[in-house]
């Protein structure tokens, strides 16, 4: 029986049961493919990192290894399994060819190295440990996924020729985002090309257990003084979070889709299952009167959904088996496969199946409204009138203002607000969905975007690091700085490395930038920069490290002397592994890590002159282009976001468009009545129409209203934990005002109107009598 | 007396072909300025469908309807509701009220678009003087859903008259009433008919098509008889529904 009744009851709304199954086909599609490409990315990631041996703790330094010195520093720490120092032969991008590609402009520090032989393996993309034979050449995969690499090309590294024989994915510099990249090479070639180019020591370390934290471990080291002049030591965990961000980003957003289109799926059938107990009001009271129990009514309607919800969320699944493969294509190039397929399929089942049981819930707890109908209210009357104050007192004979159809619809709204409610909520999250994805965008895009992750504002950086006479070499070039009258400003900052004393009594290393760091401000989460020399502003990791907050004071040991400084500024960090701080008091130390010169033009379109010039003149130094380096490090994640905010747009158009269609078929279905009673009373199809109009015109203005102002402010939330992902904390989104206040509304109003129209077409072809007669 | 409406040769068919059913089978009928007729007859004969077909609310398959001359099928939609505003009203079975509105504001429906040459506070006092009329004054802010059946269906009334039509059609106006509430509704409509409306009531009821000056009896979509009521003028309801009874008996309905 059930069987006969749903099929009547589809056959009857076909244009209703069509939007509920895609809602939630959509809803099961994403959320299989989540959990499927998030148990894929885990289990990937895991996989190759088990294959590739990655470190536990990685040092960088340039020059000479004490080896017997580190020996003994292993042999002491009783959780280190392994220890070796890669060599990484830093080569200038110029010196790069690949086919007909050079690397010359490339923001990358690339070298060489050859394989290891305890771990920190480069797998090749068949999954193995590639060897090279001399020769050969094997390349990063962000080569091969940039187009910049083929197999079988051609190379040459410092005029040496090679052969590209393959690529490898590097546990610990696979993501665009970690700025250096190696070439595996034979153990031969290598040492033809040492005297080429700019040797780093990477001193990795193997534990036995991972689980104990490396900052005990890192005190260790810096205590027992090994080599330690390279940019700060990275642990196993973070090379885990570096692989999982780039496609991470992609289940983020995801995930953050599912939920809205769960959302919405929820509303509408909230909202047809109201619409559908509305109208079925009287015979519900009939079944109840002739005795029917609740349960048993409630049976036909959890059958129809039941199945409607089972065969789409099926559906869903299959769907998201078949997009796995293009969507997961990322991560099997850049980390393989993962040890089985098994769980993928698993979850994706489970999260369709959860879509399934929570729909199912859903709709019984709705349905458990039939027991509050009175058998004999509804036969009489129908559905009841919702209580509304603010209804009661707008009244038809008072009414001075509006005109009566534009009346009627505005009482319709203010008598019925639960059901208002639905196309309000949709409304909210289309403009929502539109617009946080393009303000995302745009806070990326800005140029004030880095001064959210620790770079002020600049156009040219020079940096100056793992060379000797820092200082020396820094001065020469602030000092021709001072005479080139191109540059506009420029400032010195300099790291050094200071003790700390913590309130225990133990000591701490602390890097601290100093100068002046009001040319170039970044923006601080909380505070402001150092203006007095008593005064330090720490990174977020720092802050968090210490458990202090602005106003409390720390202890540095400056010149052999105990300082106090008060936090005057918290800030978020990206480069040097985010543990920074900045402060504004003067040192005589000369061992200066490293020295950064950020520099803007009066004109700054010389900047790729002065770049050259700058190059050219201190070939020890890294000069950068600011634009280039963020084009180059997020310039993958910013077209991600570009192509997830084009289809936010269309998400949200189609959303707005099927959800208002739906809402209004729906209403006029469950209106039919009333508009017959306006039609015997004269009222012309158009002026119902209008009615119509104004409901749908006044729900609109209010919930894109509400919409953009939720998208400019919590959604500004949900983009901090997305940005966050690259180290950003806390930033302040740049609202393009045109697209967020102009564009976004008008193409939902135009949606809006369209569907109404489109929705309401049924009113003309309603007749008086099939709805009115005896 | 001057006609006011006037069908001729109305077929009205529902159903596929092969399958249809004459609901109106050339139908005429004409009802003069001020007349008060009532349509009786057996459920399914066709007495709602004339009433519909007549207003101009339900279209026919063919024939013809005017209205104070005006060819009704030659109006378009704007026109035809101008009309139907303008000067008819309609009673219906079970009063057709939209729940969202108060009584007075149900009442003032008709007339609030284009307030029938009247100004705001005209409206108001019309409506109020119709209430009062009817018995509802105190009621005109309650809910539809706080009111008796009876309550509601002199409010029903009271709305069809707004605009001072010149013709109410009523379909069982008092089939949803008690013996009591139906008394006093017809009372009403025949003290209004007094004034000058003309009526068309459908109904089953033998009192309720006494109060009319002539009763049409239909029969599978064919007026099979009329009756004049004029000559009973002075008799009293009872033996003018007597009368009915007798004639109804006597063509099988």
């Amino acid at each position: 029986m059930y069987g006969k009744i749903i099929r009547n009851d589809i056959r009857r709304s076909k244009l209703i049961t069509a939007t509920i199954i895609i809602f939630i086909v959509l809803a099961s599609l994403l959320t299989s493919l989540a959990s499927a490409l998030s148990i894929d990315l885990i289990g990937a990631i895991d996989n190759f990192m088990l294959q590739a041996k990655t470190p536990h703790y990685m040092q960088m330094h340039s020059g000479e290894v004490n080896l017997d010195r580190l020996a003994e520093f292993a042999a002491g720490q009783k959780n280190v399994e392994d220890y070796q120092v890669s060599e990484f032969l830093n080569i200038e991008g110029a010196e790069i060819g690949i086919g007909e590609n050079t690397l010359a402009g490339s923001v990358q520090d690339n070298g060489l190295t050859v394989q290891n032989s305890g771990f920190d393996f480069l797998i090749s993309l068949d999954g193995g440990i590639a060897i090279p034979s001399d020769g050969e050449i094997y390349v990063p995969v962000y080569y091969m996924r940039e187009g910049i690499a083929h197999k079988g090309d051609e190379a040459t590294i410092c005029g040496i020729p090679f052969k590209v024989a393959g690529f490898i994915r590097d546990s610990q510099m696979n993501p665009a985002m970690i700025s250096s990249k190696r070439f595996l090479v034979s153990r031969n070639d290598f040492e033809k090309i040492r005297e080429f180019g700019r040797l780093e020591n990477m001193i990795e370390f193997r534990f036995i257990d991972n689980s104990v934290p490396a900052t005990n471990f890192e005190t260790a080291y810096m205590d027992a003084g090994i080599e330690a002049n390279g940019p700060s030591s990275i642990t196993y965990a973070l090379f885990k979070i570096a692989n999982a961000s780039t496609d991470g980003i992609m289940i983020a957003v995801l995930v953050l889709v599912s939920i809205l289109v769960i959302i919405v799926t929820f509303l509408c059938i909230r909202f047809t299952l109201l619409a559908k107990i509305e109208e079925d009001y009287r015979e519900i009271g009939v079944m109840k009167a002739i005795g029917m129990r609740v349960s048993d009514i409630k049976k036909l309607y959890l059958a129809k959904y039941g199945a409607i919800a089972a065969a789409s969320s099926l559906l869903g699944f299959f769907i998201s088996r078949i997009l796995l493969q293009p969507l997961s294509d990322n991560i099997r190039l850049y980390m393989g496969k993962s040890e089985s397929a098994f769980p993928a399929l698993m979850g994706g089942l489970i999260g369709s199946a959860i879509i399934f049981i929570v729909i199912t819930l859903y709709v019984n707890k709705v349905l458990s409204r039939f027991r509050k109908i009175s058998a004999a209210q509804a036969i009489r009357f129908g559905a009841p009138r919702e209580k509304s104050k603010s209804s009661n007192a707008f009244v038809l004979s008072k009414n001075q203002i509006f005109s009566c159809n534009t009346f009627l619809g505005i009482k319709d709204i203010l008598s019925r607000k639960k059901l208002y409610i639905t196309m309000f909520l949709v409304l909210v999250v289309s403009s929502f969905i539109m617009v946080v994805p393009q303000n995302i965008y745009n806070t990326i895009l800005s140029r004030n975007f880095m001064t959210y992750m620790g770079i002020g504002s600049c156009y040219m950086r020079i940096d100056i690091q793992q060379t000797d006479d820092i200082p020396e070499k820094t001065s020469s070039i602030a000092a021709e700085m001072a005479q080139d009258k191109n540059i506009s400003k420029y400032t010195v900052l300099t790291s050094l490395l200071f003790d700390m004393k913590l309130d225990d009594g133990t000591v701490k290393r602390l890097k601290v930038e100093l100068g002046d760091h009001s040319l170039f401000p970044i923006q601080y989460s909380k505070g402001r920069a150092p203006e007095s020399e008593t005064e330090i502003a720490l990174s977020k990791l720092n802050m968090d490290d210490l458990k202090k907050n602005t106003g409390d004071k720390i202890t540095l040991i400056v010149d052999g002397q105990e300082k106090q400084f008060t936090i005057c500024g918290i800030y978020s960090d990206i480069t040097n592994g985010g543990r920074t701080a900045k402060a504004v008091f003067k040192s005589q130390r000369s061992d200066v890590l490293w020295s950064v010169i950020p520099v803007e033009f009066h004109d700054n379109s010389l900047t790729e002159i002065e770049i050259e010039k700058y190059r050219t003149l201190y070939p020890f130094a890294k000069v950068s282009n600011i634009d280039q380096y963020i084009d180059q490090s997020f310039g993958s994640t910013i077209l991600a976001i570009r192509k997830v905010s084009y289809t936010s747009i269309a998400a949200s158009v189609l959303l707005t468009i099927l959800v208002t269609l739906l809402f209004m078929k729906m209403l006029v279905t469950k209106d039919r009545y009333p508009i017959a009673v306006l039609k015997s009373l004269g009222f012309t199809c158009a002026e119902i129409r209008k009615q119509y109009v104004v409901r749908s015109i006044f729900v609109l203005i209010f919930g894109v209203a509400i919409g953009t102002v939720l998208a400019n402010t919590l959604g500004e939330l949900i983009g901090v934990a997305l940005i966050s992902s690259f180290g950003a904390s806390s930033f302040h989104f740049e609202v393009n005002p045109l697209f967020a206040y102009l564009f976004s509304p008008v193409v939902i109003t135009a949606c809006v109107y369209t569907a109404t129209i489109f929705g309401i077409s049924d009113i003309d072809l309603l007749l008086v009598s099939d709805h009115i007669k005896e | 007396m001057e006609n006011l409406l006037t069908g001729k040769n109305i077929m009205k068919i529902f159903g596929e072909k092969g399958e249809e059913i004459k609901a109106l089978d050339n139908v005429s009928v004409s009802i003069s300025k001020g007349e008060f007729a009532a349509v009786m007859g057996a459920s399914g004969g066709g007495k709602s469908t004339l009433l519909f077909a007549l207003s101009g609310m339900d279209d026919i398959t063919s024939g013809s309807v005017k209205f104070d001359g005006i060819e009704l099928s030659g109006l378009n939609e704007k026109q035809l509701a101008d009309i139907r505003r303008t000067k008819m009203g309609f009673i219906f079975q079970q009063p057709t009220m939209l729940k969202n509105l108060n009584l007075l504001d149900n009442i003032i429906l008709p007339v609030a678009q284009n307030r029938a040459g009247m100004s705001a506070v005209q409206v108001k006092q019309k409506a109020r003087m119709l209430m009062k009329k009817t018995g509802i004054d105190k009621l005109e802010n309650r809910d539809i859903t706080e009111v008796s059946g009876g309550q509601l269906q002199r409010a029903g009334i009271c709305r069809a008259l707004m605009s001072s039509p010149e013709i109410l059609f009523a379909d069982e106006p008092t089939g949803a009433l008690n013996s009591k509430a139906s008394e006093e509704i017809m009372d009403l409509l025949s003290e209004i008919n007094n004034e000058g409306t003309a009526f068309l009531l459908v109904t089953h009821d033998v009192k309720v098509a006494a109060r009319a000056s002539r009763v049409l009896f239909m029969k599978d979509g064919i007026i099979i008889s009329e009756m004049q009521l004029d000559k009973f003028n002075n008799h009293s309801i009872g033996s003018r529904a007597d009368s009915i009874l007798i004639h109804a008996q006597k063509i099988g309905i």
